[in-house]
């Protein structure tokens, strides 16, 4: 018997009993909506996440701390560390090093009125500015270009603490008093400009950052650094490279090194298994769908053992038979499956609107963590043609999986009882 | 005239629960091309079981039935289907047509399953059909159609292959004096015009003095085969 006949007429069984064959399908739609609805939402979370972490993480540096959990904090690093690593580990674009001025406290010179820079940090402006390209961009004023002793850079929330006047302005001084400490020569500087919103990197947001140039940092706490950022050239290497300036130490475990894409690969492994987990049991109710159809075909062929036994009478083979019934499965399959991708997608949009209406973020208080861009989580699902495909497949199998069993009891009849079968 | 279908010794037993109930016990016959042959004998009497063992729909447990050279005890299940669909025709005391397909259809149906093309297979069907005398009702359900329709569609669909041997079991079981006669009268028409050997059970002693040879059967043993001249009309 040809195919296309074959299906032909299990298209019409289905067809002659439609409530029975719509609730069938209707349990491959579900399994296959849950399916794709989860992957497709799973794969817009994954991307959002990520999206986010990439704006926050520059994933092409590398954070140098001095100290470990296991050997305590040392005293910082010195030019010759820098020197080091910028001379022997190969990938390694821009080392520069930065030093923090703890209890630091900025004022307006004239109006005296205190700056909310919770650290002063000392750096090289050239350096950083290629380290952070996103990130020190001017909102007013331009970066001091050589090496000053004097002058200021403020992070946008040091100044502006209400969003519409500054504190103090470009060409302004600020007065810089450390506790203790008689540096740098607790002099005035002069304002040379003032960053825009830069947001949380890393471990610290710059925002509340205010920058002055190396050579303002009096010795002896001008050659003991407590950062080195390193900028590599290829993130994917970023694991190789930071042993190697580990090495380039005497004892590689006083330092500490901050690798953002480990972190971040390890968060996308989390967020692949959460989504296989939801997957999976997106999946099962695919299986239900698979036992109602076991069930269904199983009565069906009770039902039908008398036509069973007269197409065997009339020289349909066994496999005729069983093709008969899988193409019923089959067909099933493929209907329920495309009807559930296309409900998928609706489900994953509509699950998405209402998640990003849940995650909108509470206003809170001006906390150091806060990043000044934060806005609400907003999920918007992707589509993966890879996932999609295999759903539909797995949709098929699962049907023909469960329609076998009824299709082959239908096979095996004899067609002498099954005629006699009333 | 040569043997078309060989009986040997034929034995076949039911079992129903424990108990093994004998419904052939050594049963020989042949029937020739072209012969119009009854089985007569009671209900009980194995003939039903005997035409579905001539007709392969179910395998001797002993002896041999050689069907156009074909022993069917040497054949595998799909060899035997192969063999009902293009040797053999049935038709039934129930009919046995599918509900759901329309006349035309239920006699496509072996057409269909050999695989002719649904064209031809449509136009080949009509032909029979009015062969029947039903090329009036051919878009009907059986449900639409009477009793003796319903045969007729039965009989068109068991000829539609060109069959070498038709096989009725009581086809006039489930119809009125009247219509059962028509239904006689058109297979042996049909045994005369397109020389088909038939094959007919059935219970009513008048029916079976129609053959050309009556096949008596009783508590699964050939009691007698009575020849009966051709050409009794009923």
């Amino acid at each position: 018997m040809r195919l296309s006949r074959i299906l032909a007429m299990a298209w019409e069984n289905m067809t002659q009993r439609k409530l029975r064959t719509s609730l069938t399908t209707l349990g491959v739609v579900i399994g296959i909506t849950a399916i794709i609805g989860l992957a497709s939402l799973g794969e817009g979370f994954r991307l959002d996440v990520k999206e986010r972490m990439e704006q926050g993480f520059e994933l092409n540096v590398l954070i140098v701390i001095p100290g470990s959990f296991t050997s305590g904090l040392l005293g910082g690093f010195t030019p010759q560390d820098v020197a080091n690593i910028r001379e022997n580990v190969t990938g390694v674009e821009i080392v520069t090093p930065i030093i923090t001025l703890p209890q630091a406290k900025l004022n307006n010179t004239q109006t005296n009125e205190g700056l909310n820079a919770i650290t002063v940090g000392a750096v090289n402006f050239s350096e950083i500015r290629q380290i952070f390209p996103d990130r020190f961009i001017p909102l007013t004023g331009e970066l001091p270009s050589q090496e000053e002793n004097d002058t200021v850079v403020l992070g946008f929330r040091t100044c502006y603490l209400n969003d519409v006047t500054p504190v103090v302005n470009v060409g302004e001084n600020v007065t810089l008093q450390i506790d203790g400490s008689e540096m740098p020569k607790n002099g005035t500087l002069q304002v040379a400009a003032i960053l825009n919103k830069g947001g949380t990197s890393g471990i610290t947001n710059f925002d509340y950052w205010a920058f002055i140039p190396l050579n303002a940092v009096p010795a002896p706490i001008n050659e003991k650094y407590n950062i080195i950022l390193v900028k590599v050239s290829d993130p994917e290497k970023s694991e190789q490279i930071a042993k190697d300036i580990e090495n380039t130490f005497e004892n590689p475990y006083s330092i500490s090194i901050l690798v953002p894409i480990a972190f971040m690969r390890q968060v996308d492994r989390i967020l692949n298994f959460v989504q296989l987990f939801l997957m999976a049991i997106a999946s099962i109710s695919l299986l239900v769908a698979g036992i109602g159809i076991m069930n269904i075909m199983t009565v069906s062929v009770m039902e039908r053992t008398r036509e069973i036994g007269i197409l065997k009478a009339i020289g349909a083979k066994s496999r005729t038979v069983l093709g008969m019934f899988l193409a019923e499965a089959v067909l099933i399959g493929i209907i329920g499956g495309l009807i559930g991708m296309f409900t998928g997608y609706g489900v994953s949009y509509g699950l998405a609107y209402v998640l990003s209406s849940f995650m909108q973020p509470q206003q809170q208080q001006d906390t150091i963590f806060r990043t000044p861009e934060t806005h609400g989580m907003n999920i918007n699902p992707v589509f993966s043609p890879e996932w999609t495909i295999t759903a539909f497949v797995f949709a098929i199998i699962v049907c023909i999986i469960f329609g076998l069993y009824p299709a082959r009891k239908a096979a095996k009849l004899n067609p002498v009882e099954a005629l006699r079968y009333e | 005239m040569k043997a078309l279908l060989e009986a040997l010794d034929v034995k076949k037993a039911y079992r129903i629960g424990k108990l093994l109930v004998p419904a052939l016990r050594g049963v020989s016959f042949e029937a020739k091309e072209g012969e119009f042959l009854t089985i007569f004998g009671p209900s009980g009497s194995g003939k039903s079981t005997l035409l579905h063992l001539i007709g392969g729909l179910d395998r001797p447990d002993e002896g041999e039935i050689i069907i156009d050279g074909f022993n069917i005890l040497e054949m595998s299940g799909d060899k035997l289907a192969e063999l009902r669909l293009t040797k053999i025709g049935f038709v039934f005391q129930f009919f046995n047509l599918l509900p759901r397909l329309t006349a035309l259809r239920n006699v496509e149906l072996p057409l269909t399953i050999a695989g002719v093309p649904e064209k031809e297979a449509m136009e080949r069907a009509k032909e029979m059909l009015t062969l029947v005398g039903l090329e009036t009702r051919m878009n009907h359900k059986p449900t639409e159609l009477s009793g003796g329709e319903q045969q007729r569609v039965a009989i068109a669909r068991a000829l539609i292959n060109n069959p070498k041997i038709v096989l009725a079991d009581e086809p006039t079981g489930n119809l009125d004096t009247k219509t059962g006669w028509e239904i006689v009268q058109l297979m042996k028409r049909l045994n005369e015009e397109k020389g088909q050997t038939f094959i007919v059970v059935t219970h009513d002693p008048q029916i079976a003095e129609t053959a050309d040879r009556i096949i008596h059967i009783k508590d699964g043993l050939i009691e007698a085969i009575k020849e009966a001249p051709r050409g009794n009309k009923p």
